[in-house]
């Protein structure tokens, strides 16, 4: 399939749901994403890569957060370029962010009712008249969230208040709001962090049913690479804001670009996925002098040293 | 995906049984028809309690419900949609000038000149014109935060104000009669005095306010109005306008200012430019820091207060800014929910939980 543009004619990947096609963005001279080509598929969809890769500015962008330099971003073949924030999420861009954002005050139920704030049909005034078809909607879409909470484990909390639960829990909730919304395309910034090893099994069962059930198309980043290499068929790696690897989670797991990316030079896969560091002049680069330092190799890519997701993530 | 499986959880938060269920609905309602009997029951002293020696507490009381009227909506702005707008004050004036204009006779007495409208119509008009005018102010403000938005509005507020009193010297085409004061024409309901006939507008003014802000802040439009206040750079992602909503509340804001405005003028039959400026603003945040920020029954409690304290510490001006300004910081520091959430703060209160748990021991111990 091919569609038209001003600029001439492209080629559309007819499986993909979201196409990124020659991302760049830049912070002032800080190229942050250098011509990146992104295809999402329905199913699972891994996007992974060292901190500062650029990975939540791609949902940014995708989101209408950060304005692309260069580049088109299609949904279902339709450009996103130039809708605001509420108008993506209308076209079917839904996200989480990496601290979840709720209202702590309000109950589980209304935190996850506000994801489909842009689904009613009636307005506030028929809220204040009582107009019963308003009320009508009302209780329906509570049985929507009533039903996507069940999935999340958290029909039970519903009517308590989000700042009384647990951080794993919030993300769910939020997990949950980004869902109710029907979108096409769902953008998760790594839901699986700070969540204990039951949040995670009750997260990754209910994103498994929901995939099983739709077309959904989800986008995840994680740090958690099992988590990631188990749940997703296709993975993205993202390396100071070029795509350096891209397929199998075999094939990304050992490839010697993507472990020299989060790594440093001087260590190589095994059969099996195993990766060892190996003997060589290269081991005097200071990259490993880094990891030798911080004692732990999980230390390179967990802490947090994005300066632009500060105040997104 | 959003397939609906037939769920054994309550759809809505379960409130008990019978009566229990509508008891919120049921208080709101007792109470205001006590207060709307309030004049009629002499023998409680409940009025005297506004009076200090000028035999005027009813007319204060319907000062309480204008005051409370307008911090209804400046709670629905701040309290919920966590938006610091400070024109509230120039907005009570459009109420009371737009009423007194359009309500006065066509005469040829300047300070009492006006379109002869019915008040009936408009009072509404002049909400209504006072919303619009909320809203063209939230426009620019609405990009601001903070300490910005709050300067930002507070400006605008005293520019309402300033384009009041300087009227008869530009322009002298909406009659305000400049910085003089303009009389205010008073409707009274047949058969009641004229006291009386305050007393139960202002209360009706508040009674719809309050009805129609309590419907929307439970509703929809309260949880869309939270989600700007705490959420407000996600909110876009989940398909909410942050801006449309700050606008919403900025227009509901006005609109309740005005309509407190309104009777607040009726009720002192005289408005002057001076009495708008940024001393009505710090009444207001009284009205609606000591009451209680973001509770249904902050404002009115707030009025009441801040009333009483007039009322009684009128005499001496400076001790009365004093006064509010000492329990301003205090009800931060000490009571940052307002008066309002008292008694929720002693039942959750150690203190209190103690004291229960001793008397429990003590009457065990008797019996």
């Amino acid at each position: 399939m091919s569609i038209s543009t001003p600029v001439g004619t492209v080629a559309v990947d007819t499986a993909s749901v979201l196409q990124i096609d020659d991302l760049h963005v830049a912070f002032g001279g800080n190229q942050v994403l250098q011509g990146i080509d992104l295809q999402f598929v329905p199913g699972f969809n891994g996007l992974i890569g060292p901190n500062g890769a650029g990975k939540t500015t791609v949902f940014n962008v995708v989101s209408g957060y950060v304005r692309r330099n260069e580049g088109t971003i299609r949904l279902q073949g339709e450009d996103l370029s130039g809708l605001s924030r509420t108008q993506r999420v209308k076209a079917g861009i839904g996200r989480t962010f990496q601290s979840p954002r709720l209202i702590l005050d309000a109950t589980v139920m209304e935190n996850t009712l506000l994801g489909r704030h842009h689904l009613f049909r009636w307005g506030h005034f028929a809220e204040l008249l009582f107009w019963p078809p308003q009320i009508r909607e009302e209780t329906e879409a509570r049985r929507i969230c009533m039903s996507m909470l069940d999935r999340f484990g958290l029909a039970e909390v519903a009517h308590e208040e989000a700042g009384a639960l647990s951080l794993g829990s919030q993300k769910l909730v939020e997990v949950a709001r980004a869902l109710v919304a029907d979108p096409t395309v769902v953008l998760l910034d790594e839901p699986a962090a700070g969540l204990g090893a039951d949040d995670v099994t009750v997260l990754l069962r209910g994103l498994r049913e929901i995939v099983a059930e739709s077309d959904l198309c989800v986008v995840i980043i994680e740090h958690d690479l099992q988590l990631v290499t188990s749940l997703c068929p296709k993975i993205s790696v993202l390396h100071f804001g070029e795509i350096i690897s891209e397929g199998s989670p075999e094939h990304v797991t050992t490839d010697p670009v993507v472990i020299e990316a989060y790594l440093g030079h001087g260590f190589e896969a095994e059969e099996g996925g195993e990766i060892h560091e190996v003997e060589s002049p290269l081991s005097e680069h200071h990259h490993i002098d880094h990891v030798e330092e911080e004692g732990d190799l999980t230390e390179v890519w967990t802490e947090d040293d994005d300066p632009e997701q500060e105040e997104l993530s | 995906m959003t397939e609906v499986s037939a769920s054994s959880h309550p759809l809505y938060p379960v409130q008990g049984a019978g009566l229990a269920r509508y008891r919120s609905q049921l208080t709101t309602l007792g109470v205001f028809v006590f207060l709307g009997l309030l004049p009629w029951l002499p023998i409680l002293g409940w009025t005297d309690i506004f009076d200090s020696g000028n035999n005027f507490g009813r007319g204060n009381l319907a000062f309480v419900f204008a005051w409370a009227t307008a911090g209804v909506g400046f709670n629905l702005l701040v309290g919920y949609s966590g938006t610091l707008g400070l024109a509230v004050a120039g907005l009570f004036a459009i109420g009371a000038y737009g009423t007194a204009i359009l309500s006065a006779p066509s005469g040829l007495r300047e300070a009492l000149v006006g379109y002869d409208w019915p008040f009936f119509v408009a009072l509404p008009v002049v909400c209504v014109a006072a919303a619009i005018i909320g809203v063209a102010i939230g426009f620019p403000a609405a990009r601001l935060k903070g300490f910005f938005l709050a300067i930002a509005t507070l400006a605008l507020g005293e520019l309402i104000v300033k384009i009041i009193s300087l009227d008869d010297k530009v322009w002298s085409g909406l009659k305000t009669n400049g910085g003089t004061g303009k009389q205010v024409p008073q409707f009274a309901i047949p058969g009641l005095d004229r006291v009386l006939s305050y007393y139960v507008l202002s209360l009706g003014a508040l009674f719809v306010v309050m009805v129609a802000y309590t419907v929307l802040t439970n509703r929809r439009m309260g949880r869309t109005l939270k989600a700007v206040r705490d959420i407000d750079i996600a909110t876009g992602p989940i398909g909410i306008s942050s801006t449309y909503y700050k606008l919403v509340a900025f227009g509901l804001s006005a609109f309740s200012a005005a309509l407190g405005g309104a009777m607040w003028a009726q009720n002192t039959s005289f408005a002057q430019p001076a009495t708008f400026k940024t001393g009505m603003l710090v009444f207001l945040l009284v009205v609606l820091i000591a009451g209680g920020v973001s509770h249904k029954w902050g404002p009115l409690i707030g009025a009441l207060f801040f009333v009483f304290m007039r009322q009684h510490l009128q005499d001496t001006r400076k001790l009365l800014f004093l006064i509010l300004g000492i329990s301003l910081i205090l009800s931060i520091l000490i009571l940052p929910s307002g008066i309002a959430a008292l008694p929720e703060r002693l039942r959750d209160s150690r203190w209190v939980k103690d004291l229960q748990r001793r008397l429990q021991m003590l009457t065990d111990f008797s019996s």
